[in-house]
């Protein structure tokens, strides 16, 4: 009886751990829990300020992933998701400090997340530092394919008119038929001389601008 | 399926179809098919249509043009790579990628050109009872390749400081290096090469051997994918797939090409698998999908006083071979910003300070070779996907360990102020030669390393006994007359150094030796 009272206790709290208290996702393929749980993590990888003043939340960092979740195969966004729900649900395992640290990631504070993150980093555990490394590379990958982090550390891609080559009178883009190639042998870039790219060039047009 | 003839289609009555031209079944004949267009595959369809063979060169991946290309690495690897780029070995987990595109693995790598040295081929040809795969018997396969691709060292002008760096680190300190060899003709300096290069400047197989081999006649099915190989005793007789789409794979129509010829160049965790799903095809031996060996790779972030602005130069403009008897080989190395900064350690305004540094960063990497250290390719349901095991031999570790000291060293006498090795259980990081003992004097773990999964090897093995290998050295596999591999799978051994020249040198020497026979 009090076995069976416990576990429709810890099933109850499970469900409501789980499932309630999300705000509406509006992703094709992150859950609300999962864009929570990203977007918490991405507060406390990359708080405002220092030398870069974009944040993680600056880079909204769930629709990056959820973008990068849609041109995944399914086999990577199942990946993906366990992964994220691992990190949201694991401080019942691995707590954070304080009377709430078995609170789910997201609900933890910032100071909280990061010592959980740094847990995560350090452990002697080996499977733990692999899930916390993936999860700061894509993380990662979305803070930097914001463009005032690349423009803040001089690092915005370099504005490049590539030239026509034989390859391109054979293929179209992907999708579309060979009908829609427009160039023929005349439009082929002629051999010349080729001069590297210069430092303070210009840079590609989506990644110019300000870091206002 | 639609032949319109379009300026898709060579004099010579070569063409390239892609998925928007699929409208119905695909069922051909040829004397030869190709199934992968990687260094390999493309080598050896431009050889034999220019020699007059009816060629089709089969591909599962899309051709994408310089408007395809994503800057953004993760979005660019969930694009070009198999798996999204997150494929892994178990066993020792190690990130490992396999390209999924018209010209394969060239199209997103840094065009590194080495000939296999000649201490490893002597080896080879000792240990694998090979007898004509000495560096004298490649040599001119080699020089073919070379001269058609223009591979020729790395100009000074688009090396860039985290490339001369190096080079002025080994100078102090008495190693030898030199300007990393390409395939690539008027290279800027963009640092793009593992995004595709928009200055076009790369040959990769796309834009290289493929227009050569449509020229001569071949055509290309892209966006198909290979299934199975039909086989009839010591025969096959054709292969089967599906025509998918780009990047979901859903399969459409059907396809079956029968081909006097059949050469697997899937790469060496596919065509193993290729061969499985065929009914365990040519594996008297049993060495189909056995002795994967990879070229293990770790790297050392450096950071200098002064700015080394990292996102100008050749991606990868620089090498040391001093160590290659030693088990490694060392190279400088970018990858686009969002990489790099994966191997900063901490998280929080600690990993941001860090993120600051990368203009003042470069990073150097070395490739070991660790022959002790054995996976496997296998097959699983319902994909072509594998499941790959590998594990590090303990007996490997000091080889990864000495090549992270002598990476510090150089960096240290290059003038790095700082380096970050990335290790588990070292200092995040090092301020002084005297700090970066540790990497050399700490018995480290296997899994204390932050390992990439370089190249791949072995899987269908090169061997002169037929039960002990599954192609001989012409990469006809043992068991079936008219069915040959050419990709890296059939090096019997890792070849020490970066395996694209070499893996062509032997296609061209496949294709000459079909066409002799066919």
């Amino acid at each position: 009886m009090i076995l069976g009272l416990l576990g429709v206790g810890a099933l109850g709290y499970a469900v409501i751990r789980v499932a309630f208290g999300y705000p509406e996702s509006r992703y094709q393929s992150l859950t609300r829990a999962d864009a929570a749980l990203v977007a918490s993590a991405a507060e406390a990888m990359y708080p405002a300020g220092g030398a870069i003043p974009s944040s993680g939340t600056d880079a909204d960092l769930p629709a990056y992933l959820d973008r990068f979740l849609v041109a995944s195969v399914a086999r990577i966004r199942i990946l993906v998701h366990l992964l994220l729900f691992l990190v949201e649900h694991a401080t019942l395992f691995f707590p954070a400090p304080g009377w709430n640290g078995r609170s789910r990631f997201s609900a933890l504070s910032a100071d909280q997340r990061v010592a959980v993150l740094d847990g995560w980093s350090e452990s002697s555990l080996f499977v733990r530092r692999l899930v916390f490394t993936t999860l700061r590379a894509l993380l990662t990958l979305g803070y930097f394919a914001h463009p005032p982090v690349l423009r803040a550390l001089k690092l915005a891609p370099f504005a490049i008119d590539s030239p026509v080559v034989e390859a391109d009178l054979l293929y179209p883009r992907i999708g579309e038929h060979p009908d829609s190639i427009r160039l023929t042998r005349a439009d082929l870039t002629p051999p010349g001389e080729v001069t590297p790219l210069r430092l303070d060039g210009p840079i590609r047009a989506d990644f110019s601008g300000s870091n206002e | 399926m639609s032949e319109a003839p379009t300026e898709t289609s060579s004099a010579a009555g070569g063409s390239v179809s892609v998925f928007a031209q699929y409208d119905r079944d695909i069922d051909e004949e040829v004397d030869v098919v190709v199934v992968g267009s990687g260094p390999a595959g493309a080598v050896v369809s431009k050889e034999l249509a220019e020699l007059g063979k009816s060629v089709l060169l089969i591909e599962e991946g899309p051709p994408f043009v310089p408007e395809e290309f994503e800057i953004d690495g993760g979005l660019s690897m969930a694009r070009t790579m198999r798996e999204g780029g997150l494929r892994a070995t178990s066993g020792t987990t190690m990130p490992t990628m396999q390209a999924i595109a018209l010209g394969g693995g060239s199209l997103v790598n840094s065009a590194i050109c080495n000939r296999t040295p000649d201490f490893v081929l002597e080896r080879w040809c000792a240990d694998y009872e090979l007898s004509r795969t000495t560096l004298p018997d490649l040599e001119p396969h080699y020089d073919a390749v070379g001269k058609f691709l223009g591979i020729s060292p790395t100009p000074e002008n688009v090396q860039g400081a985290r490339n001369l760096l190096f080079r002025d680190g080994c100078e102090a300190l008495g190693y030898t290096s030199e300007p990393i060899s390409r395939n690539v003709r008027g290279c800027r300096g963009s640092g793009e090469c593992f995004t595709g290069c928009r200055t076009r400047a790369k040959q990769s197989m796309d834009i290289s051997y493929v227009p050569a081999a449509i020229r001569a006649g071949a055509r290309v099915l892209t966006s198909v994918r290979i299934e199975e190989i039909v086989a009839d005793r010591r025969r096959v007789s054709a292969v089967v797939g599906r025509v998918v789409a780009p990047f979901t794979g859903k399969p459409s129509y059907q396809v079956r090409i029968r081909a006097k010829i059949v050469v697997l160049a899937a790469g060496c965790m596919a065509t193993p698998v290729l061969l499985q799903k065929s009914g365990n095809l040519a594996n008297r031996s049993g060495q189909v999908g056995e002795n994967l060996q990879f070229h293990p790779g770790v790297a050392i972030m450096g950071i200098f006083p002064d700015p080394v602005n990292p996102q100008f130069g050749a991606t990868q403009g620089y090498q040391s071979r001093q160590f290659l008897e030693d088990g490694f080989k060392l190279e400088t190395l970018w990858a686009p910003p969002a990489i790099t900064a994966v191997r900063l350690p901490g998280s929080g305004q600690a990993l941001k300070d860090r993120l600051a540094d990368i203009p003042y960063s470069a990073i150097w990497d070395a490739i070991a070779s660790c022959n002790r250290s054995l996976g496997r390719v296998k097959a699983k349901r319902g994909t072509l996907n594998p499941t790959l095991s590998w594990h590090l031999h303990p007996k490997d570790i000091p080889i990864l360990s000495q090549s992270l000291w002598v990476l510090a060293e150089i960096f240290f006498a290059a003038g790095a102020r700082t380096i970050i090795p990335g290790i588990h259980g070292v200092p995040p990081e090092m301020h002084t030669l005297g700090e970066a003992e540790v990497l050399r004097t700490r018995s480290l773990k296997a899994t204390d390393f932050v390992l990439g999964g370089n190249h791949a090897f072995c899987t269908t093995r090169m061997h002169g006994d037929p039960r002990r290998g599954v192609v001989n050295e012409m990469g006809r596999c043992h068991d079936l007359e008219n069915l040959f591999i050419a990709d890296t799978g059939i090096f019997p051994q890792c070849p020490s150094v970066n395996p694209m020249w070499t893996a062509m040198a032997l296609a061209h020497r496949e294709a000459h030796h079909i066409a002799e026979h066919l």
